[in-house]
């Protein structure tokens, strides 16, 4: 209780400094909620978000030669230099639980926005409350296409989602097949949560409309203590091209399996998710070399932006491991949050609201592969293209699209 | 589906289900011994597989000689759970085996916050082992070499479990104790020991489950999770109480859960383990084996 | 017949004597109505709000368990799975028809009832631990048919449409009053239920039953028939407030409504208060729940896990020191079994 009340005191502190007359005006800091899955089966998650976020944090407040936006300012100028503040929470994966906590962010911490969440679910729940307090909600990592289709005001995303992802790899498939590869037959192997369903529900209609044939068509139980049944079926269909939508855990029971049970896919095609996670590589590696993932980030554009690089080893510095697919979008969401504070000069609802809405930011000033940050009516980000990436001799190199490939793909995998 | 991958299915089934018996056993144990259901065995899962991680984390062993390192130091953890709180539980007047439900809830929620206290959530994993990634190939059935010596040594702890409960002392204590928890007293043995000492062995089966496990499963602080709830199907089907029937129903469950797979979306495989219960205990209403 | 009429006229007296220690409960239940009642006008902060709103849900969730579990003995790991049917039905109907949730939350509180009949006619011939992993593991498998359902939405749920404020659709934008003076009712409706059972010839029935089964049954009383009102009840209000946490949530999928983890939150107050008691539930809840949130809210941010450590030890510090129940602490023997 003691907590509570000096989160009270610090509520009203804040409450006294907004009201104060105008010529005083800004605020010395701008508190912004946080809310992932702190505890529970995806904690994993929330620990490296706080590191990503914590390096933005970094960047914003202080005064770097980086190229994105607010950077090279200490603080935001916009609103006389004021300091960021994150608060974070944990939603522990429940709608109930997100929802809580994003109410408490607004009304107790009287943040000015929210970024999260990793669970589509608790994404849900909280864009709600989040709509009715006027407070907007910058999602960087929830990748459920109906997310977006809700007619929220307050409701923006930076990454993209579910569809736009398969979608591009479904074009690269087509490109390999154009290029004369053959590739007929593909199995999809995906969990049983919203995000399993999501993305295999797009892939089965992209592979019926573009004419692959899919010869399995694998759902299991997440967390599940065996796949052995479940990867006879793939041994069994043996297709060209395995497609994953599975998390770190399954995704290390599922490569370990496939090795014990002697199959070798031909292609491995993966969701990112676990994919992305280098847990999965520390474990199996060794076998995943020539796989492909779909991505939102690609570590080797460091090459060509030396930004990317420099907030890596920033982010490495805490956490002790490569930034990846969910750590940069966690990234990017605050740094656009961040930016549309700065424009809006005002940490009010509505006008950050309309600040993100008008948001522009070209490509060369993110750490992603997108051609922008441009958000669409729905508040989707329609510019965050996706791209593919390949596991070869342990570093992940850019084969797709043919604009950000650093060079063609490995394919079949095994060479 | 060919006869190749069902004899594949079955071998999996078969090692896989050994290895739950195993996980399951100790919890049969303990409840055989004093009615408890300990709502904890999946986080003693999870604690022996974070010993055998970090033992070899510092001394680069192989997992299989940490192995028995690991189920000694579940046989402390089991006994002190015991004496430091279920010990406590049993002394309420009523409801007792809900109590115990509560406490040894309230232990499980700790042991992950502790978990995650020294471990932080990572998924983390052992790589480069004698067996990790082995698999003997018998003209196209696949077994792998974790899960070949992790089945042999259940086979193993089963037959020693048995000989240790019918042919020593400590055994026949153990017995005595749970047919009469006050006449045992009155020919001097000592009550809280032998439970302590039921709670120890039972930690330490589910210990080398969990150091067999570790070598190519993934570790972090929920992973108990999913085996707790086969745990406790496996040991109401066999028969709470029933060593024999938990051997039998562990690999009752790894079968019907390998052949479900391929005969329904693999999402919904455990339905056909937990109708099976059902089914069991409606015609055998103390499962297959049970005397309690 | 005979044994029946013994059996009144053996439980009449002790009634009588009992009953007016019973009439006193009536006027706590006020009080404490009209302290919730009037608290939000003191307590306007919306978390805070929340927390007294998820304490009155899991008390009457937990009371609805102790009517089958606290005085009639058969403990279930399952109630989940009725919690999941009333907060599915209130979806499905209001998001796929329309139908406002009241009638939804009758349809599914009257749907669990049924299936807890049903449920009831197979597993009560189980005794002890195996008629409560058969409740639980009836429930993984509603939870896996639900989860593989694309009917209603498989994993991805129902979401509730947003619209305005009305109690037609018991959906309130900020305010969260109505949802307190909900959860309060349903609080008070299964406390009263309680009550009336408690003093009646049922409750006396089931108390038997729990006792010694066998003993019950030689004297005459229906034991079948007493576990299977017994079920249908405690289902009833369970989906009840599954069809409230639906409404209030506005988003339902399988994990969040029928995990097996919320057939444990509802036994854990009353066990914690003490369980087959009147006031048990509430007080668990008014403790646990309360911790609970607050851990999580101001220590859980940090991803240590200390709220893990907190929440967990301080549930066994309560089963270490108070293993009847916190109830007997106030009233020496008030854990009455």
């Amino acid at each position: 209780m003691i907590t509570r009340r000096q989160a009270l005191i610090g509520g009203a502190a804040t409450s006294v400094a907004l009201q104060a007359p105008a010529l005083l005006a800004q605020p010395r800091e701008v508190v912004i909620g946080v809310i992932f899955p702190m505890s529970g089966p995806s904690a994993q998650i929330g620990r490296d978000a706080r590191f990503a976020l914590e390096t933005a944090l970094e960047i914003v407040n202080g005064q770097y030669d980086f190229d994105l936006p607010t950077a090279r300012h200490a603080g935001l100028p916009g609103l006389g230099n004021a300091k960021v503040r994150l608060v974070f929470a944990d939603h522990q994966g429940d709608p109930q639980k997100g929802r809580a906590e994003a109410e408490r962010l607004i009304t107790q911490e009287r943040v000015c926005a929210i970024v999260g969440a990793y669970h589509s679910s608790v994404a849900a729940t909280a864009s709600v409350s989040c709509e009715r307090y006027a407070t907007p909600l910058v999602i960087g990592d929830s990748t459920s296409p109906n997310l977006t289709r809700r007619n929220l005001k307050f409701f923006f995303r930076t990454t993209a989602h579910d569809e736009m992802f398969s979608v591009a790899m479904f074009d690269f498939l087509d490109a390999q097949r154009a290029a004369g590869k053959q590739i007929k037959s593909i199995a999809l192997f995906h969990e049983d949560t919203i995000f399993g369903t999501d993305s295999s529900n797009v892939q089965r209609q992209l592979a019926k409309a573009r004419g692959y044939n899919v010869t399995a068509d694998v759902k299991y139980r997440a967390n599940t203590p065996s796949l052995t049944s479940e990867v006879q079926q793939l041994k069994n269909a043996d297709p060209d091209v395995l497609l994953p939508s599975s998390y770190t855990t399954d995704a290390i029971l599922l490569v370990r399996t496939m090795a014990e049970l002697g199959y070798k896919p031909k292609n491995i095609l993966a969701q990112a998710a676990g994919f992305a996670d280098q847990a999965v590589f520390d474990a199996v590696g060794d076998k995943l070399g020539g796989m492909i993932s779909r991505a939102s980030f690609a570590i080797d554009m460091a090459a060509q932006r030396p930004t990317i690089g420099r907030v890596n080893d920033m982010f490495k510095a805490r956490a002790n491991r490569d930034l990846n697919d969910n750590t940069a979008r966690q990234f990017m969401a605050l740094i656009v949050l961040v930016d549309a504070i700065n424009r809006a000069k005002s940490t009010e609802g509505a006008a950050i609201r309309d600040a993100l809405a008008a948001t522009d930011i070209p490509g060369a000033q993110t750490i992603m592969p997108w051609a922008g940050c441009k958000f669409d009516k729905d508040g989707q980000n329609a510019t965050a293209n996706p791209v593919l990436i390949q596991y070869v001799n342990k570093q992940w190199v850019t084969i797709f699209p043919a604009g950000s490939a650093v060079r063609g793909p490995i394919w079949p995998m095994n060479g | 589906m060919q006869i190749e991958s069902l004899l594949q299915v079955f071998a999996s089934g078969l090692l896989m289900g050994l290895l739950y018996a195993l996980i399951a056993v100790g919890l049969s144990l303990i409840f055989g011994l004093m009615n408890v259901v300990n709502f904890a065995h999946g986080e003693f899962l999870m604690v022996a597989m974070y010993a055998v991680y970090s033992l070899w984390v510092v001394t680069l062993l192989d997992p299989v000689l940490l192995a028995p390192v690991a189920t000694a130091f579940l046989f402390g953890v089991g006994a002190f759970a015991y004496m430091g709180v279920v010990r406590f539980a049993m002394r309420a007047k009523s409801n007792v085996s809900m109590v115990q439900i509560f406490a040894t809830f309230g232990l499980a929620i700790f042991i992950q916050g502790v978990a995650q206290y020294f471990f932080t959530p990572d998924y983390r994993s052992i790589t480069d082992t004698w067996l990790g990634g082995k698999t003997i190939s018998i003209g196209g059935l696949f077994l792998p070499a974790p899960q070949l010596i992790g089945g042999l040594i259940s086979i193993v702890l089963f037959i020693g479990l048995y000989l240790l409960m019918s042919r020593t002392d400590f055994g026949k204590a153990l017995e005595a104790t749970r047919e009469d928890q006050g006449a045992v007293a009155l020919v001097g043995i000592n009550r809280n020991k032998v439970f302590a000492l039921g709670w120890g062995l039972g930690a330490a089966l589910v210990g080398a489950a969990g150091a067999v496990l570790a070598i190519f499963y993934y570790i972090y602080p929920q992973v108990g999770g999913p085996f707790a709830l086969i745990a406790y199907v496996v040991v109401a089907l066999g028969g709470f109480g029933s060593i024999f029937g938990a051997l039998a129903a562990g690999i009752i469950v790894g079968l019907v859960e390998a052949f479900t797979a391929v005969l329904i979306p693999p999402s919904m495989k455990t339905i056909a383990v937990y109708s099976l219960y059902l089914a069991v205990v409606f015609i055998r209403p103390n499962g297959l084996f049970g005397r309690l | 017949m005979n044994e029946t009429m013994t059996m009144a006229a053996a439980s009449a007296a002790p009634t009588q004597r009992a009953a007016g220690a019973r009439r006193a409960q009536l006027p706590i239940l006020a009080l404490v109505c009209a302290v919730t009642a009037l608290l939000p006008l003191v307590m306007q902060d919306v978390y805070l709000q929340n927390v007294l709103i998820l304490t009155l849900m899991y008390a009457a969730l937990s009371q609805s368990w102790n009517i089958l579990a606290g005085y009639c003995g058969q403990i279930s790991l399952g109630h989940a799975l009725y919690f999941g049917v009333g907060a599915y039905a209130a979806s499905f109907l209001f998001a796929g028809y329309g139908i406002t949730p009241w009638l939804g939350l009758l349809v599914g509180a009257v749907l669990s009832a049924g299936l807890a009949l049903v449920l009831g006619y197979v597993c009560f011939g189980l005794k002890g631990h195996y008629f409560a992993i058969a409740t639980m593991v009836i429930a993984e498998i509603g939870l896996l048919l639900v989860h593989n359902s694309e009917l209603f939405g498989a994993a991805l749920g129902i979401h509730w449409p947003l619209g305005a404020d009305s109690w037609s659709s018991m959906q309130f934008a900020r305010t969260k009053l109505p949802y307190i003076y909900l959860a309060l009712a349903l609080f008070v409706l299964t406390w009263l239920a309680t009550y009336a059972i408690e003093g009646s010839r049922w409750g006396f029935w089931w108390r038997a039953i729990k006792d010694d089964p066998e003993a019950a049954e030689s004297l005459g009383v229906e034991v079948f028939r007493s576990k299977m009102a017994a079920a249908a009840v405690s289902a009833f209000f369970t989906a009840a407030g599954g069809a409230f946490y639906a409404a209030y949530v506005a988003y339902v999928d399988p994990e969040s409504v029928m995990s097996f983890r919320f057939s444990l939150l509802f036994a854990l107050p009353a066990v914690l208060g003490g369980i087959g008691t009147l006031w048990g539930p509430a007080v668990g809840a008014l403790i646990l729940i309360p911790i609970t949130e607050l851990t999580r809210s101001y220590v859980g941010g940090s991803g240590s896990g200390l709220d893990l450590i907190i929440y967990g030890g301080l549930i066994m510090i309560v089963a270490l020191v108070k293993p009847e129940g916190l109830l007997s602490l106030v009233r020496p023997g008030g854990a009455k079994a």
